[in-house]
């Protein structure tokens, strides 16, 4: 799997296929909607949960096209205007200074690294950025964030610009944490996923299972990057599978 | 290059497969010179333990010579001839920090995957399933090693591949289970099992100054290996109806002031309790058989250390209630190589530790699917296939 490229690759636009193909017919306009906030959503839940290609990054991403599902099917009458915000929030301990650790965040240009695993970023300037997602079908989902807050040694938030599909924000802080233990680093990002009852469904199944890969997966990212200078991979790891040759 | 790849559960083959390359500056490619079985091998073959793929490399145990070097990489060089603990370390993490190798928080690239299935991820394990970081293993003619400044441990002039070889393994797993008894003067020490590690932890309670090691096991040919090599007692559990009856009269009616489990989930026994571990097994209810932890347990004297190798998934029916009332310390981990092998390379190099006796047959890589055969069903004897790809 291509490093700058982390949500392509073969193995998912298959499973892709399928899920489209498992939805409901027809080319009415409620039925393209759906169609469209299924592949975005159900896109990057799945991909995120393929690239682990595991047990449980399996069953996460049978799980996720799963509920999608279920929840887009049923369309139960309720209430259009519940769109609330599907937030997440993961926290790590990390053994450089809350000094050290906002520096990197900021300056270091090691965002797009860290959040690779999930989307292209590309840092137009300290606080810009532009955040490219890739979802199977050869479509792409992007933004741009500006940088709201920021307070040296606790805290950087950020939040996209109007315009999005998928509008989002996100936030990170830095607390000393206990004896020589370094730096408590809690990361926050909340999806505003389109309206109405499909927007709450897929911010339920947001809620649901993205934590783990998502942030989770991050945090772990900066931590391994900031702590030894490099992040773990399995990238062009030798097997006698065709999916990694 | 040639390696040996699960393919599903019981099926391995030796198959062509992309040669590694480095891809993190700190990696080095090892050309592997020896590689060897395990008995943990034998859980996810026989898919007890999940998160394997079809295509994995397998092996975990392995010496070699560095062949390629990443730009971080300063201690280890081109043709430097090193062995490797089977654990993945960065050396920079608080729990590297800490000696606590197999718990580091940087290299299990599946570390999200992992950490609902025991609250935080370990690190990672050459060849060992997914959930242990999913790199590819040692059986194979070359391998990648991530974090090769923390990892490659150079081998000393004169000492032969089979004298270290076990040194990556078997040995530190040994002796760390040893180290954890916390041994004193006059201790006596019983090990459940006579494989690698249990030979190894057998051994190692000696050179810390255990009086007397008791060993337990149902082979004849590994409970002579004991006796021979180390100077072990022994009790072969098949032939005998109280293990713990010969443990009580062997120490004066007080047990074993420590007991080491080598033996792990897949434990052989007798009686019906050992039939219901194995029948709930089978029907994938349970992922353990406990006969051997259980027994040590029971045996180890009152305020004494428990220490466990064995490889477990969850068990049920463990007797928390006799490790309460009687006042037991339980140590376990992963081996923690990195800490130990400086250790164990001085002990190699002054003649007192010689683990080759352990390498009992030879295989070529292409023989991989035999050897496991073999060694899954010790065969002719055999304690430890060794591969010389
Ligand atoms: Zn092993
Ligand atoms: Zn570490």
């Amino acid at each position: 799997m291509d490093v700058g490229s982390p949500l392509g690759g073969p193995a998912t636009s298959g499973i892709a296929d399928a899920l489209k193909g498992a939805l409901p017919g027809g080319t009415g306009k409620a039925s393209q909607e759906q169609r469209r906030v299924t592949l975005i959503l159900g896109g990057v839940l799945l991909t995120l949960g393929l690239r682990r290609v595991s047990f449980g990054g399996a069953a996460l991403a049978l799980a996720g096209g799963a509920l999608l599902y279920r929840e887009l099917s049923r369309q139960s009458g309720q209430a259009g205007a519940e769109t609330h915000m599907a937030e997440v929030t993961r926290s790590i301990t990390i053994g450089k200074s809350a000094a050290e650790l906002y520096r990197f965040w900021r300056e270091g240009g090691h965002l797009p690294r860290v959040m690779g695993h999930f989307a292209e970023i590309t840092e137009t300037d300290m606080d810009q950025a532009h955040w490219t997602v890739r979802v199977p079908g050869g479509r792409s989902l992007s933004w741009d964030t500006r940088v709201v807050e920021s307070r040296p040694g606790e805290l950087v938030s950020w939040q996209s610009l109007p315009g999005t599909e998928l509008p989002n924000r996100g936030e990170v802080h830095f607390r000393p944490a206990p004896g020589d233990r370094g730096t408590e680093v809690t990361l926050r990002l909340h999806f505003q996923p389109p309206g109405g009852t499909l927007g709450a469904a897929a911010a339920r199944a947001l809620n649901g299972l993205v934590p783990s890969l998502l942030v989770g997966d991050a945090l772990r990212r900066f931590k391994s990057l900031v702590e030894t200078g490099e992040i773990p991979t399995l990238d062009r790891n030798p097997s006698a599978r065709a999916s990694t040759a | 290059m040639r390696a040996l790849c699960w393919e599903g559960v019981n099926d391995l083959r030796v198959q062509t497969v992309p040669d590694p390359e480095i891809v993190n500056p700190h990696d080095v490619i090892l050309r592997i010179t020896m590689s060897t079985t395990c008995g943990s091998d034998l859980h996810f073959i026989d898919g007890y333990v999940p998160s394997m793929l079809p295509g994995d490399v397998i092996g975990h145990e392995f010496m070699g010579v560095v062949e390629d070097a990443g730009s971080e990489v300063k201690k280890v060089k081109k043709g430097d001839r090193v062995v490797v603990p089977s654990f993945v370390a960065c050396g920079d993490c608080w729990y590297c920090q800490h000696d606590l190798y197999s718990l580091c928080d940087n290299t299990n690239p599946n570390a999200e995957v992992q950490a609902p299935l025991l609250g935080y991820p370990t690190g990672a394990c050459f060849g060992y399933t997914h959930a242990f970081g999913g790199y590819a293993g040692s059986h194979a003619q070359y391998m990648r090693v991530p974090h090769a400044d923390v990892g490659c441990f150079q081998v000393p002039e004169g000492l032969r591949d089979e004298q270290v070889l076990f040194l990556s393994d078997a040995a530190p797993t040994g002796y760390m289970g040893a180290d954890f008894c916390d041994i004193q003067p006059g201790d006596i020490v019983a090990v459940w099992g006579c494989g690698g590690v249990g030979l190894m932890a057998q051994q190692s309670a000696l050179l810390l100054g255990a009086e007397r090691v008791i060993a337990i096991d149902r082979f004849p040919e590994r409970l002579k290996m004991a006796r021979d090599h180390i100077g072990s007692e022994t009790i072969n559990y098949a032939e005998t109806p109280d293990v713990l009856a010969i443990l009580h009269e062997m120490t004066g009616g007080r047990g074993p002031d420590a007991c080491i489990d080598a033996v792990g989930m897949e434990a052989h026994g007798t009686g019906p309790g050992y039939l219901y571990d194995k029948a709930m097994q089978t029907l994938r209810l349970v992922t353990d058989r406990g006969q051997a932890l259980r027994q040590a347990i029971m045996a180890v004297r009152k305020g004494g250390t428990l220490s466990v190798l064995g490889v477990y998934g969850v068990m049920d029916k463990f007797p928390i209630g006799v490790i309460m009332n009687k006042g037991l310390t339980v140590r376990s981990a992963q081996q923690h190589g990195q800490h130990y092998l400086p250790r164990l390379l001085e002990h190699a190099v002054k003649g007192e530790l010689d683990p080759s006796y352990l390498a009992t047959h030879r295989f070529s890589l292409e023989d991989g699917p035999r050897a496991y055969q073999m060694f899954k069903n010790k065969e002719d004897g055999l304690v430890r296939a060794v591969f010389t790809p």
